[in-house]
């Protein structure tokens, strides 16, 4: 591949990320509101709030790793987008694969995480450790669905994926072959979006959001940034491992938000967990119904 | 006088002169350099890509010859070993070792004992049969009880623990020697490979057995895990540091070359386990599983920074097992890689630790916070370290465990691989707590005026910090070594470049990677810096804590029992099970000896008088 | 004590001075886009004082919608940009009111909904409540009422959408440019020891807003007892790279 033909996909992955990860929050909202039986923000609603965040007058930091926490939220967002294969671009999705693109996403975690740290604000750090164990618990099924999907393809590669899958039509899809790890997945991914019933650490009226306690201005604003990139990645990941990818940027694009509209609209159902409840609950029914699956996978 | 002799001579000359010269001023920068000329030394012999090199002399021991050689191997361990030496020497040199003499502590005897830990280490990795192999064990084991007991009385109980154990090891590894050297007549290596095919699976069960719990005992392989950490925790400084970096490996060292250069990864994988499904290589690869997972999970209860990372090492291990067990070529190459970013990892986190200690006096988590800004240079160090050890990118650490885990999805091992996980996001959890309870959260009043490590301490923390990264951005090299240890010892060899590992089924390429990270990071800084307004920075007491007043003398650090929602559910789980084994196992002996006691004070005379007056008997009635 | 009890400038509203240092740069340039963007997300933290708390909850659920004009409840200070004071605001509230309103980032406004934020209301007489909010922060709208309904509440927030969109929300400045006079109306209230964890005056500078009345007599008195406030630099300090100091 030529390098500019490289150089440009790399540019542009993140940029389509961050538009129709803006434009998935809008959906999450909106649905919040139709559930609600309420009108819900306006079109571009996230973007003002993005706008407006980072055009705060006062932005209070708390030191030099409360900044760079941010931005490695944002930056490992950005790197991690290059991973994850869209119509048309590849990026460096050959390099380093699934688990690469799984280690990739941490990066934003544990920037977010020393960021907080540095605030000194003990609701802060309460939500980090209750984040980090959530994310011991819905990382076990997400693991075993990973593995399970890599072993059927035989391939950690995101691009032979999607071509298998293509080439042989839906019949071939993740979904249809391993029906019970798309389940598993699916369930994983409700905790990887930090929804209800699983947003524990953020616990508004108990911890005052928890990691966000400090936030402020910009700071916030790259919090809303990272919620943009962290939807986009969780419906296109999925999409990509159980529903084929996309052929066009159409049934791309209608894949990707209808996967990303169940989560969202369970999440809209629920009260929340306890965090030992997380990982109880976490550790045993997709735990379960993922090993189940990974027993009927063919190679 | 063949290259080796010259490593072997500088390595005795570094020990001589730290035992001579030991307590002069001079002598600490004297030592590094000389450890500097044992690493030039090394690459002296070229053993890695060239030949073998053997010692120009060789002792007879009741007939069984005994010599030393270097191949690629011992070379892969021998540069590590004393890379650890050369920078713990350094870090010891300046500041740290006036405060250890100010302490009440002997330099001299902490500066003979490293010497002598690196000269017993290189000695025996030189090992070219069984019989150099036990004597470089047992070197091996008194120098690193040396450095072990040099801290008083804590760490002197640990010691001893350790001694014990490794007493039982050498035991289990001297009656292997004896079966060998039964069915193969000698104790010779190529006498030995020569012979091993024709033993039956019974043998090499038992051969495995003795000669794996031998070894496991020094790697902290479950069940003989729990002398290491108190062990290595304790132990001053740059020893920590040293024995974290390398001493345990010396076990893989002997595994690799009794289990997988001799018997042989294929060999295991038809070795059936009766009434199980498993093969004896399945056992090994759960025992390193397990000590992935078990050790880890003990790590994150620590309260004690040592502690917690000298959990971490054994835990650590464990992915060096696996990968190597599970025997592919690119997960024996994460296994082995492991061995090398681990080590410059866990020295760097001890150097931070042991330099905060320096200056606060104290590694309780729950005593600090807040560091960050006052020792900035130390953080920085900490979080390379951290983000290798729970082995997230771009640091070395990623590098090894993802060749192992793309091993063990390639062999199709699914619980291996959620284990292995496990234990990475376990990892995780408890390294975050270590830097955000030193470095992060509210500074103590006590720890105003603290400031950044002194230079001597810096300067090595900062150049592993320097190859920890490197070894992420450009894996090449080393995995270069690698490639030629896995050529030498029979394992199927990786396809490399400089920046990773090429695969047609899913590769990595660092260098990409890394510098789209970076280039993320500079998207990310453009977004923050660019877009936001400026930033004001305020003080730490300026926080929202409900609409309460804030004041310095109430503390509001959130660091003990920092995953308390998850103990609440996995607490129950940590029975001690362990503890339970080791103290039943000293029971058992304990009334062994009495009973021993007993037959010898006060049945051996009667039984003596019966033997001989039976034997009268029988001589008289013949 | 004299020097305290100089009255202040009760009810009369100096001119706003436009502070011509943005700490944005970008903002000189998208003033308008930043001022719309400002008008259609406002983050609100309500601080529930008292009874006007409930009609709250009608007003951002089903029934009106908040949301549907951009506003949205927030948790903590450092998030918001909308103060609700809910009601009547007692002397031991206030001291946590005034620190949550000087934790919030600017632009901030602030919004006293029901008669007591006005004039004491049916607390009029009590010696434990404090009468007129704009007494110790600017307040961008009263909405009056006891309590006022939900249409109310949004017909008020509507007004200042459409102030801050004409650029006209800029009461926030007179915080820091009249700090003097809002610290003696605080000290009168908490006595002379006064004190919050935030540093108003090193904000004043920071914005560009440092005028002739923020700092007077009783900033001075402030000064007196004043713990320090600096921030922790961050500081590498290597004692050996350190130049000997001679004395």
């Amino acid at each position: 591949m030529e390098w500019t033909e490289l150089a440009l996909e790399l540019a542009l992955m993140p940029l389509v990320a961050f538009v129709v990860g803006m434009a998935m929050v809008l959906m999450m909202r909106k649905i919040a509101a139709k559930l609600q039986r309420r009108i819900g923000p306006p079109l571009l609603q996230p973007l003002y709030d993005i706008v407006k965040l980072h055009s705060k007058e006062t932005q209070v930091s708390h030191g030099l790793i409360h900044e760079i926490g941010i931005v490695m939220a944002i930056g490992g967002y950005v790197a991690a987008e290059t991973l994850l294969p869209v119509p048309g671009m590849n990026g460096i999705a050959a390099q380093g694969g699934l688990i690469a693109l799984l280690y990739m996403t941490m990066i934003p975690s544990l920037g977010l995480a020393l960021g907080v740290g540095q605030c000194a604000n003990p609701n802060g750090s309460i939500g980090i450790s209750r984040a980090l164990t959530a994310m011991l618990a819905y990382d076990v099924p997400l693991v075993i669905v990973i593995f399970g999907v890599a072993y059927h393809y035989g391939t950690i590669n995101l691009v032979d994926m999607i071509a298998t899958q293509q080439a042989g039509g839906p019949a071939t899809w993740g979904a249809a072959q391993m029906p019970l790890l798309a389940i598993a997945g699916l369930f994983a991914m409700q905790g990887m979006l930090g929804k209800h019933p699983f947003e524990i650490y953020v616990a508004p009226a108990e911890i005052a959001t928890g990691p966000m306690v400090e936030m402020g201005g910009k700071f916030l604003g790259g919090l809303f940034v990272m919620q943009c990139f962290q939807l986009y990645t969780a419906a296109v990941l999925y999409v990509t491992l159980f529903l084929g990818g996309g052929e066009n940027w159409a049934t791309f694009l209608v894949k990707s938000f209808a996967v990303l509209a169940i989560p969202v609209t369970l999440a809209m159902l629920f009260p929340r967990y306890r965090t030992e409840d997380v990982v109880r609950l976490m550790w045993k029914w997709p735990v379960m119904v993922g090993l189940l699956g990974l027993a009927f996978i063919v190679r | 006088m063949t290259s080796l002799d010259l490593l072997f001579l500088v390595s005795g000359l570094t020990l001589g002169a730290a035992l001579v010269f030991g307590r002069l001023r001079l002598t600490a920068p004297l030592l590094v350099v000389l450890y500097g000329l044992q690493f030039a030394a090394l690459i002296e012999t070229g053993t890695l890509f060239g030949e073998p090199v053997a010692i120009s002399f060789g002792i007879t021991v009741l007939d069984q010859p005994m010599h030393w050689r270097y191949d690629a191997l011992s070379w892969f361990f021998a540069m590590i070993t004393i890379g650890a030496g050369f920078f713990s020497a350094w870090y010891a040199a300046g500041v740290w070792k006036d405060a250890y003499a100010k302490g009440g502590q002997s330099p001299w005897l902490f500066h003979v004992a490293l010497a002598a830990n690196v000269f017993a280490m290189v000695v025996l990795l030189g090992s070219g049969d069984f019989l150099s192999l036990f004597l470089g064990w047992e070197l091996v084991s008194w120098a690193s009880f040396l450095l072990m007991a040099l801290g008083g009385a804590a760490s002197g109980r640990a010691a001893l623990r350790y001694l014990t154990y490794a007493f039982s090891g050498a035991m289990a590894i001297l009656g292997a020697m004896a079966l060998l050297y039964t069915q193969a007549g000698s104790l010779e290596y190529t006498q030995v490979l020569a012979a091993v095919p024709k033993l039956s699976t019974a043998q090499i069960s038992v051969l495995i057995a003795l000669f794996g719990s031998g070894f496991a005992v020094k790697m902290g392989l479950l069940p003989f895990h729990l002398w290491q950490a108190a062990a290595y925790a304790e132990t001053p400084g740059p020893g920590s540091a040293f024995l974290g970096a390398i001493s345990a490996r010396m076990g893989l060292y002997g595994i690799i070359v009794v289990i997988v250069g001799m018997v042989g990864v294929a060999r295991l994988i038809d070795m059936a386990i009766p009434f199980t499904f498993m093969s004896a290589r399945d056992l090994i690869a759960w025992i390193a599983a397990l000590t992935v997972i078990l050790p880890t999970y003990t790590a994150l209860q620590q309260h004690d920074a040592r502690y917690l990372l000298a959990w971490h090492g054994i835990g650590q291990g464990g992915y060096m097992l696996l990968g190597l067990v599970v025997g592919n070529a690119i997960g024996s190459a994460g296994g082995l890689l492991h061995v090398f970013n681990y080590a410059i990892t866990q020295a760097a986190l001890l150097m931070a630790v042991f330099a905060v200690m320096h200056r606060t006096g104290t590694t309780d988590l729950n005593k600090l916070g807040g560091l960050v800004t006052r020792m900035p240079l130390t953080f920085l160090v900490l979080l390379f370290g951290i983000i290798s050890l729970a082995g997230l990118p771009p640091m070395a650490g990623f590098v090894s465990k993802w060749m192992v885990y793309r091993s063990l999805i390639t062999e199709g091992m699914p619980l291996l691989f959620v284990a292995a996980i496990v234990g990475t996001l376990g990892t995780i959890l408890s390294v975050y707590k270590l830097i955000h309870n030193i470095f992060l959260g509210q500074l103590r009043l006590e720890h105003v005026e603290v400031r950044e490590a002194p230079l001597s301490m810096l300067i090595p923390m900062l150049g592993l910090s320097t190859l920890i990264f490197l070894a992420g951005f450009m894996p090449g090299p080393a995995l270069s070594w690698v490639a030629e240890v896995q050529r030498l010892v029979g394992l199927p060899v990786v396809q490399y470049s400089l920046g990773g590992v090429v695969d047609a089924r899913g590769g990595l390429d660092m260098i990409l990677l890394v510098s789209v990270l970076m280039a993320g990071f500079g998207v990310g800084a453009v977004v923050f810096y660019g877009f936001g307004g400026k930033s004001r920075q305020v003080h730490q007491l300026d926080n929202y804590a409900g609409g309460h007043f804030l004041t310095a003398d109430v503390r509001y650090q959130y660091s003990d029992n920092f995953y308390a929602g998850l103990m609440h559910l996995i607490g129950p789980w940590y029975r001690g099970a362990f503890l339970w084994l080791e103290g039943s196992v000293g029971a058992v002996v304990d009334l062994l000896s009495y009973a021993m006691h007993w037959v010898y004070r006060s049945i051996q005379p009667l039984l003596f008088l019966l033997a001989t007056t039976v034997a009268m008997l029988v001589w008289a009635a013949v | 004590m004299t020097a305290i009890m100089k009255p202040p400038l009760l009810g009369k509203t100096l001119p706003v001075v436009e502070g011509t240092k943005r700490t944005n740069p970008l903002a000189n340039v998208f003033d308008e886009l930043i001022n719309f963007a400002r008008s259609r997300s406002l983050f609100m933290l309500h601080y529930c004082t008292g009874c006007g708390a409930v009609e709250l909850p009608p007003a951002m659920t089903s029934r009106f919608d908040m949301e549907r004009l951009g506003i949205q409840p927030m948790v903590s200070p450092r998030q918001a940009d909308i103060l609700l004071v809910t009601g009547y605001v007692s002397v031991k509230t206030l001291k946590r009111v005034i620190l949550t309103y000087e934790q919030m980032g600017s632009p901030k406004y602030v919004v006293g909904i029901c008669s007591c934020t006005v004039n004491g209301g049916m607390y009029w007489q009590s010696y434990a409540t404090a009468k007129k909010l704009n007494d110790y922060m600017p307040v961008d709208i009263y909405i009056a009422g006891c309590m006022p309904r939900p249409e109310a509440v949004i017909a008020g927030l509507r007004d200042m959408i459409a102030n801050i969109k004409d650029g006209k929300g800029t009461v926030w400045k007179d915080y820091y440019r009249r700090y003097d006079h809002y610290l003696g109306n605080q000290q009168r209230l908490f006595g002379e020891d006064w004190q919050t964890p935030t540093d108003v005056i090193g904000e004043a500078r920071h914005y560009d807003l440092f005028g002739p009345d923020t700092l007077g007599a009783h900033t001075a008195l402030l000064e007196q007892h004043r713990r320090p406030l600096e921030a922790l630099e961050m500081k590498i300090e290597i004692p050996e790279l350190e130049r000997p100091h001679r004395s």
